[in-house]
């Protein structure tokens, strides 16, 4: 069955659905985009465009923001917990699903168990220990704080785990008897067999980490580590003196990242999705 | 002592005996193939040798020196895998010479070893390639440049052949037999097919249910084997097994009866003391020539008469099934120029090439001298 044979009143329903499912979402990004490049309190007035009216307006905005706000060090704090995580999320996954899913030690299947039951927890529970934790540590307010509660993802780990179930023994048995080590196996073979799903799982994590706001929100109170999102958030307070089209502006540039990495990684994310069975 | 020497090995996976008491002396150049049905343990004593199992008990000892606790890698094997086991992402050449660059060799050395690996395999023009972009056979080859490469003491093969067609099959036969030839290392070869087992072996092991049933020359197995197994396993079509009695005994005369129903036959053969009760009679099917119909049988021949339930006509040859009055199957191949007219046919074999077979299955010999 195929959607040749379909009538062609569905196919043109099935488009329009999309189209306005796709409408729905652009929308709201288009009128950020809409709202910056325009000038002040045109896009709210009574004859309100859909259409940018004053790009030199915009780049004002964001010049503005840019410079007269901390912006640009919390964009680096936000790119430095997302990479800092996708590396330990990468590498602490990687090595233990290797281990999972390879080879047979006492304990495996608890141990194994206990990571999954992990996944059934909600954040929720778990936020207040981390942050005693966390804190007992000294690590408020510190790079270390943000990233490492974060890397130890049983997500990561069980979409690593079924990965590596698919590579065949005879491959680690074969170089295991060219004489390979323990590591070497894990990084010339392992590693480089599941290399499309660590993509997967770094692009998921790159939009989790970008996205993340409760965390750094609790951790780092101190305005030298804050990250974009929680600028934004200042941006969008109640009392913050902002115009609309400011707060606009600093949510565009909070955006940008994540729509370049879709646009960037499309492919990669709808496929990591559906392979997943999760939204990340 | 041997080249390589297995000695009282048994291997148990958990209360499952997978091999029991396996003995055998391996001598250095030697292609050696382990051939049984799947299951018998062959491909299990094949990863003891290379370490990737632990013996249960016995030793494995290669040169003298015991190999029991020596890591795979240092035990001087290199081993090809029936999924040839390359590394997808890698090119032939960095598939080549991956344990080169396991073992830190310096990179002249090891252009200079894949190149000479190459030229032996006629890799050369594929060094280039990934194994997606290479033939069935051609991954073979990059698998045993892999293990040459290593300048093994032995090298081992896990039914290498198994995932070629038929023709690619025979012509890597002849490849390898080549290659044994050229380096003259140690080879030892598992497969479940007997034709090429036969065909490679200098000496033939046959295994079943975790035992070395027979081990020698493979002609020498097809015409002497030890017991119902073997000489049931090597040939093709299969021997055929006539249950029969024995009814008199003397030197160089064993009278049968029962043979096949209600046949009788005299054996050229002097029994141990004490045989009597029932028997085997194993005949292989080219021992057994179709009787035109009316025409009288050659003197002291065993004659089996049965219906005709099917000709396999192969051209050169046909090999012609039928089964006898008590309900044995029996198998005999005809050449094109005899006559085979059903439905019911005469057989006749000469006694002088029937093996007997004890009730236990193992072969009854001839006393005195006599090797049949």
């Amino acid at each position: 069955m195929t959607g040749m044979s379909l009538p062609p009143i569905w196919t043109i329903l099935k488009w329009a659905l999309a189209l306005s499912i796709a409408a729905v979402a652009l929308f709201p990004i288009w009128w950020m985009v809409n709202v910056v490049f325009a000038l002040p309190g045109e896009p709210v007035s009574l004859n309100p465009r859909l259409w940018p009216t004053s790009i030199p307006a915009g780049i004002d905005k964001i010049r503005l923001i840019l410079t007269e706000t901390d912006f640009l060090r919390a964009y680096g704090i936000s790119l430095l917990y997302a990479v800092l995580t996708i590396a330990g999320v990468l590498i602490i996954g990687s090595l233990a699903a290797f281990e999972f899913a390879l080879f047979d030690f006492p304990g495996r299947k608890l141990l194994f168990g206990i990571v999954m039951l992990s996944l059934m927890v909600p954040t929720a529970v778990t936020i207040i220990p981390t942050y005693l934790l966390t804190s007992q540590l000294g690590w408020l307010n510190t790079m270390q704080g943000l990233v490492i509660p974060g890397v130890a993802s049983a997500f990561g780990l069980f979409m690593l785990i079924q990965f590596m179930r698919a590579i065949p023994m005879d491959m680690i048995e074969a170089a295991r008897l060219d004489g390979a080590s323990h590591f070497q196996v894990y990084w010339h073979v392992a590693l480089p067999l599941c290399s499309n799903a660590l993509v997967t799982l770094a692009i998921l994590t790159f939009m989790q980490t970008w996205g993340n706001y409760m965390w750094p929100l609790i951790v780092s109170s101190r305005p030298e580590m804050y990250t974009v999102g929680q600028v934004v958030g200042l941006f969008n307070s109640p009392l913050s003196h902002q115009t609309v089209d400011t707060v606009m502006t600093a949510n565009l540039l909070a955006a940008i990242p994540p729509l370049l990495f879709f646009l960037i990684f499309q492919r990669k994310i709808v496929e990591g999705i559906a392979m997943s069975g999760t939204k990340g | 002592m041997a080249f390589l020497d297995i000695a009282a090995v048994t291997k148990s996976f958990g209360a499952q005996g997978v091999l029991k008491d396996v003995n055998l002396s391996i001598e250095r150049g030697e292609f050696v193939v382990f051939v049984g049905p799947s299951g018998c343990g062959k491909s299990t004593l094949l990863r003891i040798i290379t370490g990737l199992e632990t013996v249960t008990s016995g030793t494995i000892s290669i040169e003298g020196e015991v190999m029991n606790d020596v890591e795979p890698a240092r035990r001087g094997t290199a081993m090809v895998f029936q999924s040839y086991a390359l590394y997808p992402h890698m090119t032939t050449f960095q598939n080549v010479s991956f344990s080169l660059r396991m073992a830190h060799r310096a990179r002249d050395v090891i252009v200079d070893k894949v190149q000479k690996a190459a030229a032996i395999l006629q890799l050369d023009k594929l060094l280039e390639r990934k194994p997606g972009q290479l033939s069935g056979g051609q991954k073979q080859r990059v698998a045993i440049g892999r293990a040459i490469v290593r300048e093994p003491r032995v090298f081992l093969f896990d039914e290498p052949l198994s995932n070629l067609d038929a023709e690619l099959r025979v012509q890597m036969r002849a490849e390898l037999m080549e290659l044994h030839r050229r380096l003259g290392t140690t080879m030892i070869y598992v497969t479940h097919d007997q034709v090429e087992a036969m065909t490679l072996a200098d000496k033939m092991v046959v295994m079943h249910a975790g035992r070395v049933q027979q081990a020698g020359k493979p002609l020498d197995l097809y015409d002497d084997p030890d017991n119902r197994f073997v000489a049931g396993f090597v040939g093709s079509p299969k021997m055929n097994f006539l249950p029969a009695r024995v009814q008199s005994s003397g030197p160089n005369a064993l009278g049968l009866a029962g043979v096949g129903g209600a046949g009788e036959a005299t054996l050229p053969f002097t029994a141990p003391p004490g045989l009597a009760g029932p028997v085997e009679i194993g005949l292989r099917p080219e021992r057994m020539r179709p009787l035109p119909p009316g025409a009288p049988p050659p003197p002291n021949s065993i004659v089996l008469e049965g219906q005709v339930t099917l000709v396999e006509e192969l051209g050169s040859e046909s090999y012609v099934h039928m089964v006898l009055a008590d309900g044995t199957p029996v198998t005999l191949r005809a050449g094109r120029d005899e006559t085979v007219e059903g439905p019911s046919l005469r057989v006749a074999a000469d006694p002088r090439h029937a093996l007997l077979f004890g009730p236990d299955g193992e072969r009854i010999r001839s006393q005195g001298g006599s090797k049949r």
